[in-house]
């Protein structure tokens, strides 16, 4: 009887509720996401803390975040459903594998929206960045550096990786136009800082001559294993975070460029997920963003990187805090990483 | 009943904590039911399979660090011969990564026994071998999972709070445990475990023993891996994080690292509670930071005061 009392006051509060305001405004939005420990996924949850906080319309955050496979995203994904979020914003393991616990929340009347990364479940809305045209855009800049022949260590993310797959689509699209570029050595950095290091490290007391690296992402380690090494610098490609950029505009002789991949892109999912909530659904399901290149060489490049410098950030941080249009927070709140509430 | 109490007293207690958290669980949201529970289970699923295969190694008296990475395999390898495969394929299919399953612990014994290298150096090698076997078999996550087999842990069956994939554990479990329990197989798992050198003396062979207790903690990896492929529709060959969670669960379970002693309810009656905390931290949006610290001094906290309670029993 209690219970029955409980649900009939539950459903007047409700009906009032909407009686008066046409939305409540005061959501609770899930968050999934499954490498924990990482420079760049450490960047897009505080970007998604912040984007709530700053949105001023999120009561409280759920957030899910720790290292495990898809599976426990779907155990995650799950638990969400049952603490009754509005909205879901999740990074997904792979494409595929969380369909099925996406596919109930949005039976659930849940917004889901996965960001970085694309999944293929119907209704889910995608915002994502554009990975193989990242590692498209970086590989064909290092070919033509290199004068479209020589040899290249290619140092990739995580062997199995949704994103690394993409990557690897767009590495080989670009060596697929340079007949005379060859891979001197490939491997698969984990996208550790520490193993990405140990490896070039190893590579370099070869003594084996190569013309280029090109690296998924961990790239100011590799950068400081040459100077440290006290072997000629080769042209490498990385990715906008603040340590690499940082050398990009200081390192003497260094020629490098680093290819947009903005972690930020966690603020913009909370955005989007609001604006569904509010009723302003986009018309496409699928958000790509584009990455862009900054070369040091370049003179448009070079301003950009001279603009992007912050010694604020974690140099594992990309230096794209923020995105137009979808992001409101200030540098200080992503820094200071604080969601509503806490 | 004290007997009773006695010999279980320790599974009987984790029950208890269990009750417990779904108490917890229904404060902190009210309308936690069927769907609650059917989630759970499902979540459950593949950290059950990789605790039972540890705790058949550990009740010989070893461990197995190559879980995780033989459930991989087998996920993989079912994704892969399940694409496009009908009815009698999936079986085909089904039965391949069974065998495969026997076959891999059977090596990791075979290993162990014959080359008298310590277990955990070896199953640690093999931890490498397979997740370079399943990336070998599958470079990124792909394949399929058939859809009949994929229905069979979603929902309920029967009564709407009784959910499929409990009942597929239940019955899992039992086709390989019950049998095991009662046969002389079992009894000399246990005996190896125990003390191996009066096993040897009491006619057990132990060699053979021991393999038959990795085949077996193989098999129902590739169970495991099988779940989780029937759980994502597809198959991964990153390894998940199940063997440092495989051993937590054996251990608030009952099993004791070093052998002869143990089940296969207590651990994973211990896995749902493990799940459990989880849940209940997610519904309380707990910082993911502190979810973890939790987690681990629950473990510490429900060993020790177990550890408390046996020695008082003992002096009593």
């Amino acid at each position: 009887m209690k219970r029955y009392l409980g649900t009939v006051a539950a459903t007047a509060v409700l009906a009032t509720g909407f009686g008066t305001t046409a939305f409540a405004e005061n959501y609770t939005i899930g968050i999934s996401n499954t490498v924990q420990g990482n420079g760049w996924r450490e960047e897009m949850i505080c970007a998604m803390k912040a984007q709530a906080l700053s949105s001023g319309e999120v009561d409280s955050l759920n957030i899910a975040h720790r290292n495990t496979d898809a599976s426990g995203q779907l155990e995650d994904i799950r638990n969400l459903i049952q603490a009754g979020v509005d909205a879901i914003v999740l990074n997904p393991s792979n494409a595929d594998g969380v369909n099925s616990a996406i596919e109930e929340a949005i039976e659930a009347g849940i917004v889901v929206v996965a960001v970085d990364q694309a999944v293929t479940a119907p209704g889910a809305y995608i915002l994502s960045n554009n990975q193989e045209e990242y590692a498209y855009l970086g590989a064909k800049w290092l070919f033509e550096e290199i004068g479209g022949s020589g040899s290249v260590v290619y140092m990739r993310g995580a062997a199995g990786a949704g994103a690394d797959n993409d990557r690897d689509k767009g590495f080989q699209r670009a060596l697929a136009e340079f007949p005379d570029v060859e891979i001197a050595h490939e491997v698969f950095t984990g996208w550790q800082q520490d193993q990405g290091k140990q490896q070039i490290l190893d590579y370099l007391a070869t003594g084996i001559p190569f013309d280029g690296v090109w690296t998924s992402g961990i790239d100011n380690v590799i950068v400081d294993a040459f100077l440290e090494s006290d072997v000629p610098l080769v042209p490498i490609v990385g990715a906008d975070n603040a340590g690499f950029v940082g050398q990009l505009a200081s390192v003497e002789g260094f020629t490098g460029a680093a290819v947009t991949n903005p972690g930020s892109i966690g603020g913009a999912g909370v955005t989007l997920a609001l604006q569904i909530l509010d009723g302003d659904a986009p018309d496409s399901n699928t958000v790509l963003v584009d990455p862009m290149i900054w070369a040091n060489n370049d003179p448009e490049g070079k301003k950009l990187i001279e603009e992007a410098q912050n010694p604020n950030l974690d140099p594992e941080w990309p230096v794209s805090v923020s995105i137009p249009g979808w992001t409101t927070y200030t540098m200080e709140e992503i820094i200071a990483c604080k969601g509503p509430g806490e | 009943m004290n007997r009773v109490l006695g010999k279980h007293g320790w599974t009987l207690g984790l029950l208890a904590l269990l009750v417990l958290l779904f108490g917890i669980t229904r404060i902190i949201q009210p309308n936690f039911g069927a769907s609650g529970l059917d989630s759970l289970s499902r979540a459950a699923l593949p950290f059950a399979f990789a605790t039972a295969a540890m705790v058949i190694v550990v009740i010989a008296g070893g461990i197995d660090l190559s879980v995780a990475s033989m459930m991989a395999v087998a996920g993989v390898t079912a994704a892969v011969l399940m694409e496009g495969a009908g009815t009698g394929g999936t079986l085909f299919a089904v039965a391949v990564v069974l065998v495969a399953g026997l076959a891999m612990g059977a090596l990791n014994g075979a290993l162990i026994v014959v080359t008298r290298v310590p277990d955990i150096v070896v199953t640690l090698a093999m931890l490498f071998v397979w997740e370079g076997v399943a990336l070998l078999i599958l470079k990124a996550p792909g394949g399929t999972a058939t859809p009949w087999l994929r229905e069979m842990i979603v929902g309920p069956l029967v009564f709407a709070w009784l959910p499929k994939s409990l009942v597929f554990l239940a019955v899992c479990l039992a086709a390989v445990w019950v049998p095991l329990k009662r046969s002389k197989l079992g009894l000399s798992i246990y005996a190896i475990g125990s003390d191996e050198l009066a096993a040897y003396r009491s006619g057990v062979s132990v060699g053979r023993t021991r393999i038959a207790a990795y085949a077996l903690c193989g098999l129902l990896s590739a169970i495991g891996g099988l779940t989780l492929t029937m759980s994502t529709g597809n198959g991964e060959p990153i390894p998940g994080p199940y063997l440092l969670a495989s051993v937590a669960a054996a251990v608030l379970g009952g099993a004791v690292l070093g052998g002869g002693r143990g089940a296969l309810l207590g651990p994973v009656i211990a896995v749902f509670v493990l799940r459990l905390v989880r849940m209940d931290l997610t519904l309380a949006s707990v910082d993911p930071n502190v979810t973890t610290i939790v987690e681990g001094t629950i473990m510490v906290a429900v060993v020790m005061l177990g550890g408390v309670l046996a020695m008082r029993r003992r002096r009593a």
